[in-house]
């Protein structure tokens, strides 16, 4: 920022005072005015009021996120009222990591997304609504669960250990991982359920390396930055919002009913060999009489049972204000989400607080502290006969309940989902608590330091029951409950410096961060409880299990960064960060992350500073290195664990350790280009990306005969490049009207560079392979049905002698090669979001697609599998052969037959879509109107969320993946009976006061 | 204040920077630690029991059952790679192939670090008993997967058919990777036979519910009946049922579902509720007895009675569920699984007195209506091979042998040749996947 030497006439300043207001001559709470030059500002009160110090000639700068900002000069008036228009806000300070930047600085890739695109979004966590809005950044919810977890990828598949979650940063604070569910059947907890979205203000997401390097070894799979809301001096304000929503899944798949079951396993029976008298046994062995299948008289929707009609409340009240010194925030929420999957639901409360105080002119203090308690009734994950999904396998014909109607039906063909409701239990307790004191103190004009000890903490205690009727009925009931407590604190020191000079801005930081981790676990289980009633394990007749545990990690980084701007045109940064993690072998526990890069505003020379068209023109190229650790953290260590036999302990290899195991590097090169047109009313943005990871962290299978089958090691490089195009459009501006539009597009392109000896590496359908994408889809290719007998088919691809594949068919899949035939990764996706504004009404709406990526469905292969087994097929299964010269993709049905239902492409599909993600319509009462009735702002609203989707899918939702294969990514890109995510319809009330 | 207060922050900064990144974990024990106290040996042998126990208590057993099956087992589950294994019609990725084949070698892995780790113990007795148990199961590991993951053992041939890769290193480092190929099935069958003759000099004549000495001898008596060796396996069997204090249980229940010893276990997988799994039990009972299945997922069919020509216990031995007709060997969730039972040494001793025309112990008809008698079926006259042969399927069925029997008595199975490549198991995907120097069995692509 340029100093304003014209101005040495300090005798002169007075206090000028006014209002800021927007197009519609609203005003403006919270804008920043700022004299120019100098450290004085100041922020509006509620009312859109400021007072400031300023001498005359001196430049007023008043900014707010998402208006162009105003520059003006004071003269002799002492009153200075001002409209703000909607536009690109270049001087909105963004942060950046141990500090900040203005937009007009960056020379990196942020996407930011501001409070307004969170609020009045009915989804229970704070990353739901960020889904479409970040381009580059594809953010999926992994199933329908209340509690669901969310898959965020920046930039395309970049790692493929552990999971894919990004860095979270509140407040400055690096959150731990936070779910501790029961291994194998409890389905993922989403990091950031302790978290009321109500109380965000904004959310960054750090997508170039020179960006993220900062944060050095954890920020491959980019790193988002949480911005909590905070007070502001004036008046304390009052806000009460409340949302009343109502949801349903967003699709349902279709079943055989009754009449076409028993005519569909009646014609494969016979085709196998069978007598109708059999096949009628077996019909009867599964019906309370025979006139429930001969007649149809009854016909279940087993998958109507498992999908229930949910619903959101949602409640929120904040206080916010504050003194000359000292500023609050205090505000608590509810919400209670009633899950769309049969015994799903959640219960949040919420309580924060953020108080800073300005102790001497050089001190300021504060504290941040965030209490909450979520409260879960879950399901088992997707591949568990507790999740109620799985009963779609239940014959139409098998009653759901007992004659009386309450008791489930035990007599079915597989276990009766409804059980686990009627006769058991599944809750989570999840108590977290956040506080985090900060200190910055100015030592000196241009030189500050602060020092930020942030605590985490999460108590998750999940408890299970199934009574004497349930799964459990051979022991007599059983239970088991699982305590776990985790606990991080961090440590952040680092020192500011500015200077200034006449051409020159400099600003540098250096600073340390230690952080450690403890994870402390206690479990016990047992069973022959006397009663369905008592479910605690105090009654139980045998405790049968138990143990404690325990973990740690440390981390301890430093870093430093060093900025500069020249002449308002050239930008130049350059940062260094070096981690020493515990994960790592004792050789390699030491990464360095350095990053680079240089801006040159373009718009700010001379020769095109007078443009009319042309408002901005920023050219930015930046480079850097980020790391990955997201391993086990004993990796690297080869282990030997406790196996019991009969009782007695056995020492038995856990895992075998590579002690050279280390950081996975990802280095990134960033071009990119900011466009402002006709007065940053149309901005644009181009980016174009090369990330290339090397040292992959990832868990290679290895011969069994050498004692265990996979180790986690460094492995290959992988690349990803692609284009990023933003485009912020204000359409319309007028006095009762404005339109904008937000769009952003990315292409992505991952491949596969090298491997050890360049051997393929191949787990489960999937293959890493030279040359092709991270995690290709690897399996037989099914050619459809021999029109002549039924038979299903499957193409040879032996590589022939010339070098192409020979597609002849055979029957027997054994003899079918496997072949590269898709891949998990969409290469195209993006998200277009238009707010239109008409007096009082506004509406928005948000659409979001992709491309190019296939979803592999497992339970095809008992679900669509031409009635080889007695489980319900999906009704596209009466395509059958059934006579010679039928041309169908369904083979003969053949009971027990195995006609095609072995894994190939027949149960691969593309998972292409566009969804109307989220569209608000909302009135804000006239602020004429609300003050007489003694508010400051009324408003109601409408939201809907996942209204429409377009696809040509055929399984439940494109964005529902198997819940149980989150950690394991290599795997990605399956559903196995995973509910699709809601559709929900909320009404909204917020009132200030 | 004249202290410059940019000197206390520079000492909070530098106070925070200590470091403490070398964490261990406190849950087990480094390759090293393991192997400094010789009392470990004994642990790893109970780790490898565990590993034997996950597939062998059941599971693998129950898809050899149906890969053997000729219409005797009604199969309604949901479970297709089961399925595969009655049809015929196994797949490379088949998750029973892998998961045998996996943990028989996590467990031999075990062994073979116990085996080089004896110098540790310098008790000459303990030592003993550490490498005759790990020779045991090492042995019975091989043995199993030579008859299972090869084509069929032809006595009198020299047996060169790839058998499957025979490992002697126990690998605790990564270092130590090795990527084996397939030894021929003589050397494996004559790997598993030293093991186990090491195993029998070796091993205590007691050894609780672990393997003794006669455990191995039985194990042995098994094995030269596999290869057609009458004699050697009658004489092995005759010195179980006289020496290893073993015998019949008084009826056919109480040879089944005992949560203890059981007088005619010579070995049994051991299940408690805290761990052992039962896969019998899993896949065969209805779930209000803990199987998967609400009427289980295996069912006795009509065929099976056609074995019987008079009233027997063994055909009657069955509950009901949903019109399910369940065997009751495996109605208990947490009852050991027999492995070896004295009934089996009887068949042995009695085969191969029949073949080579001796009466060791008891003359062969005998032999076989004793037997009979503890299922109170009448006795039979004029004994002939196919007798003895039907025997073994009424008193063994659904424990697993059928598939073996049928294998080394060149019998056909469902019309298919007993050493058709159909019968036999892949190697598994994952494996051929991971290890270039493996060969796949023949009829499994290409």
């Amino acid at each position: 920022m340029l100093i304003f030497s014209g101005s040495s006439v300090w005798t002169q300043e007075k206090i000028i005072t006014g209002q800021v207001r927007d197009n519609f001559n609203q005003p403006l709470p919270g804008a920043n005015v700022v004299v120019q030059g100098t450290g004085r500002g100041t922020i509006t009160n509620f009312d859109g009021d400021y007072q400031i110090q300023a001498a005359e000639g001196e430049t007023l700068v008043f900014s707010y996120v998402g208006f162009n900002s105003r520059q003006i000069q004071v003269a002799v008036a002492t009153t200075l009222n001002v409209t703000l228009l909607p536009g690109y806000n270049l001087d909105e300070v963004l942060l950046i990591g141990y500090g900040t930047a203005t937009r007009a600085q960056l020379t990196d890739n942020i996407a930011v997304i501001n409070s307004d695109q969170i609020e009045e979004i009915p989804v229970t966590s704070l990353q739901g609504t960020l889904a479409g809005k970040a381009a580059g950044v594809q953010i999926e919810q992994i199933g329908g669960r209340a509690e669901s977890g969310f898959r965020i990828r920046v930039r395309g598949g970049a790692t493929i250990s552990g999971s894919q979650e990004p860095l979270y940063v509140l407040d400055g604070i690096p959150l731990q991982k936070a779910d501790f569910s029961i291994e194998d059947s409890a389905s993922p907890i989403n990091d950031l359920i302790a978290l009321n979205p109500a109380d965000i203000e904004s959310v960054e997401i750090l997508k170039d390396a020179s960006a993220a390097a900062i944060y050095g070894s954890r920020a491959t799979n980019g790193v988002v930055l949480i911005n909590t809301k905070s007070g502001r001096k004036g008046e304390t304000r009052f806000s009460l919002q409340t949302a009343y929503g109502w949801s349903e899944p967003t699709s349902k798949l279709d079943w055989l009913n009754t009449k076409e079951y028993v005519e569909l396993y009646t014609e494969a029976a016979l085709n196998s060999g069978w007598t109708e008298a059999e096949i009628a046994a077996f019909f009867n062995s599964y019906a309370r009489d025979e006139a429930d299948w001969r007649e149809g008289r009854v016909d279940t929707d087993w998958e109507d049972l498992a999908s229930v009609s949910g619903s959101i409340y949602d409640l929120n009240f904040s206080a916010a204000g504050g003194g000359d010194k000292t500023t609050f925030y205090l505000s608590t929420g509810y919400n209670n989400t009633q899950g769309i999957v049969l015994g799903n639901a959640m219960e949040r409360y919420s309580l924060r607080a953020r108080i800073e105080h300005q102790a001497k002119d050089w001190l300021t203090l504060g504290v941040i502290s965030n209490l909450s308690k979520t409260q879960l009734s879950r399901v088992e994950n997707d591949r568990f006969f507790g999740n109620p999904y799985t009963m779609v396998s239940q014959i139409p014909f098998s009653r759901p309940y007992e004659e009386d109607g309450v008791t489930p039906n035990t007599n079915t063909l597989v276990y009766n989902a409804l059980m686990d409701q009627y006769n058991g239990e599944f809750e989570t307790n999840i108590w977290r608590g956040f506080a985090k004191l900060h200190l910055e103190a100015y030592l000196a004009r241009n030189l500050n330091f602060r020092s930020e000890f942030g605590y985490d903490y999460t108590d998750q205690l999940e408890e299970r029951f199934w009574g004497s009727l349930s799964q459990a009925a051979a022991v007599d009931g059983f239970g088991d409950a699982l305590d776990v407590k985790e606990e991080k604190y961090v440590l952040n020191n680092y020192f500011g410096y500015r200077f200034d000079t006449e051409d020159w801005d400099f600003d540098a930081t250096l600073g340390m961060s230690y952080e450690e981790l403890l994870v402390k676990g206690l479990y016990l289980e047992g069973q022959n409880f006397p009663s369905d009633q008592l479910r605690k394990l105090d009654s139980a007749g045998e405790i049968t299990g138990g143990y404690s545990s325990e973990w740690r990690a440390s981390l301890v980084s430093y870093f430093a960064r060093f900025s500069a701007t020249l002449l308002n045109r050239w930008l130049f940064k350059a940062s260094l960060r070096m981690d020493g993690s515990s994960r790592f072998g004792m050789d390699s526990q030491y990464g360095t992350f350095p990053a680079a890069s240089l801006g040159w505003i373009a718009s700010n020379e001379p020769f095109l500073r007078d443009s009319r068209t042309l408002s901005n023109l920023k050219l930015r190229v930046s480079w850097g290195i980020t790391g990955n650790s997201n391993t086990n953290p004993f990796a690297s260590k080869t282990q030997f664990g406790i196996r019991t036999y009969n009782q007695e302990p056995g020492f038995v290899l856990d895992r075998l350790g590579d002690p050279a195991l280390s950081w996975e590097e990802t280095s990134q090169y960033n071009f990119g280009a900011d466009f402002g047109l006709f007065g940053n009313r149309l901005n644009t943005s181009l980016d174009y990306y090369v990330k290339s990871t090397r040292d992959l962290l990832f868990s290679t299978p290895i011969p069994v005969t050498n004692g265990w089958f996979e180790t986690e090691r460094n492995t290959g490089k992988i690349r990803n490049s692609g284009l990023e195009w933003t485009l912020d459009s204000q359409n319309i501006i007028s006095e009762n009207f404005t339109w904008n539009t937000s769009f952003n597009l990315a292409f992505n392109r991952n491949r596969v560079i090298a491997l050890p000896n360049g051997a393929d590496i191949t787990n489960i359908l999937r293959l890493v392979r030279e040359g092709e994408a991270l995690a290709s889809f690897y399996m037989v290719e099914y050619a459809g049905v021999d029109p002549d007998n039924g038979n299903a088919l499957f193409y040879r691809n032996t590589v022939l002698p010339d070098g192409s594949l020979d597609r002849s068919t055979t029957t027997n899949w054994n003899e079918a090669n496997r072949r590269v035939v898709g891949n998990p990764f969409p290469d195209v996706f993006g998200g277009m979001t238009h707010n239109l504004r008409f007096g009082g009404i506004d509406f928005s709406f948000t659409l979001q697609g992709q491309w190019g990526a296939q979803i592999y469905n497992p339970p095809g292969k008992w679900q669509s599998s031409n009635a080889n087994v007695f489980n319900n097929q999906t009704r596209d299964q009466l395509n059958r052969w059934q006579q010679p010269g039928d041309i169908t993709n369904v083979p003969q049905a053949r009971l027990f037959g195995g006609n095609g239902n072995q894994e190939s492409t027949r149960y691969l599909q593309d998972a292409d879509f566009i969804r109307l993600r989220n569209a608000t319509l909302g009135y804000t009462l006239p602020a004429s109107v609300a003050e007489k009735a003694g508010m400051d702002r009324v408003r109601v609203y409408l939201t809907g969320v996942n209204l429409l989707t377009f696809t040509d899918f055929t399984g439940r939702d494109p964005e529902s993946t198997a819940d149980f294969l989150q950690g394991a990514s290599l795997l990605t890109g399956a559903t196995y009976n995973s509910p699709p995510p809601a559709r929900t319809i909320t009404l909204g009330f917020n009132i200030d006061f | 204040m004249k202290i410059n207060p940019v000197y206390i922050f520079l000492f909070l900064f530098l106070l925070a920077c200590n470091d403490n990144l070398d964490l261990e974990p406190t849950d087990s024990l480094t390759p090293d630690e393991l192997l400094s106290d010789p009392a470990n040996l004994d642990k790893l042998l109970l780790g490898a029991y565990a590993y034997a126990d996950d597939e062998l208590a059941g599971g693998f057993q129950t898809a050899t059952e149906l890969l053997a099956d000729e219409g005797n087992l009604a199969y309604q589950g949901i479970i297709t790679p089961l399925q595969a294994f009655q049809r015929k019609e196994i797949n490379v990725d088949n998750s029973f192939v892998y998961e045998f084949w996996s943990t028989a070698y996590i467990a031999i892995n075990l062994c073979n670090i116990v085996l080089e780790s004896l110098d540790l113990e310098e008790d000459p007795v303990k030592r003993a008993f550490f490498e005759g148990e790990a020779k045991f199961l090492r042995g019975l590991l091989y043995f199993e997967l030579a008859r299972n993951y090869a084509l069929p053992y032809e006595p009198g041939d020299r047996n060169t058919q790839p058998g499957v890769p025979l490992v002697f290193n126990g690998v605790t480092d990564l270092s130590e990777l090795e990527f084996p190929g397939r030894n021929p099935l003589e050397e494996v069958y004559t790997q598993a036979i030293s093991d186990l003759q090491d195993a029998y000099e070796l091993l205590p004549s007691k050894n609780g519910f672990r393997a003794d000495r006669y455990t191995a001898r039985a194990l042995l008596a098994r094995v030269y009946l596999q290869q057609a060796n009458f004699e050697s396996a009658r004489d092995a069997a005759h010195d179980v049922l006289v020496n290893s204090e073993h015998e019949l249980a008084p009826n056919l229940a109480a040879a089944f579902n005992n949560e203890s010893a059981g007088v005619e276990d010579i070995l049994a997988w051991q299940v408690t509720p805290q761990d052992g799994y039962n896969g019998f039990n899993f896949f065969w009972a209805s779930s209000d007895f803990g199987g998967l299945a609400p009427s289980g997922i295996l069912a006795v069919a009509d065929p099976f009675l056609d074995l019987f020509s008079g009233p027997d216990d063994r055909a009657s031995f069955f509950y009901e569920k949903t019109g399910n007709r369940l065997s009751a060997k495996w109605q208990a969730l947490f009852a050991n699984v027999p492995y070896i039972r004295v009934a089996e040494m009887h068949l042995i001793r009695s085969e191969g007195n029949f073949r080579e025309g001796t009466s060791l112990g008891l003359p062969p008809e005998e032999e076989i209506n004793i037997l009979r008698a503890r299922s109170n079926a009448a006795p039979l006259s004029a004994l002939t091979l196919q007798d003895i042969v039907d025997e073994r399927r009424r008193e063994l069925a659904f424990e697993g042998h059928r598939i073996h029997d049928a294998k080394r008595l060149k019998e056909d199975i469902d019309g298919i040749p007993y050493n058709a490549d159909r019968l036999v198991m892949p190697i598994p995907q994952s494996e051929i996947d991971a290890n270039p120097n493996l060969e796949q069995n023949p009829g499994y692509g290409n």
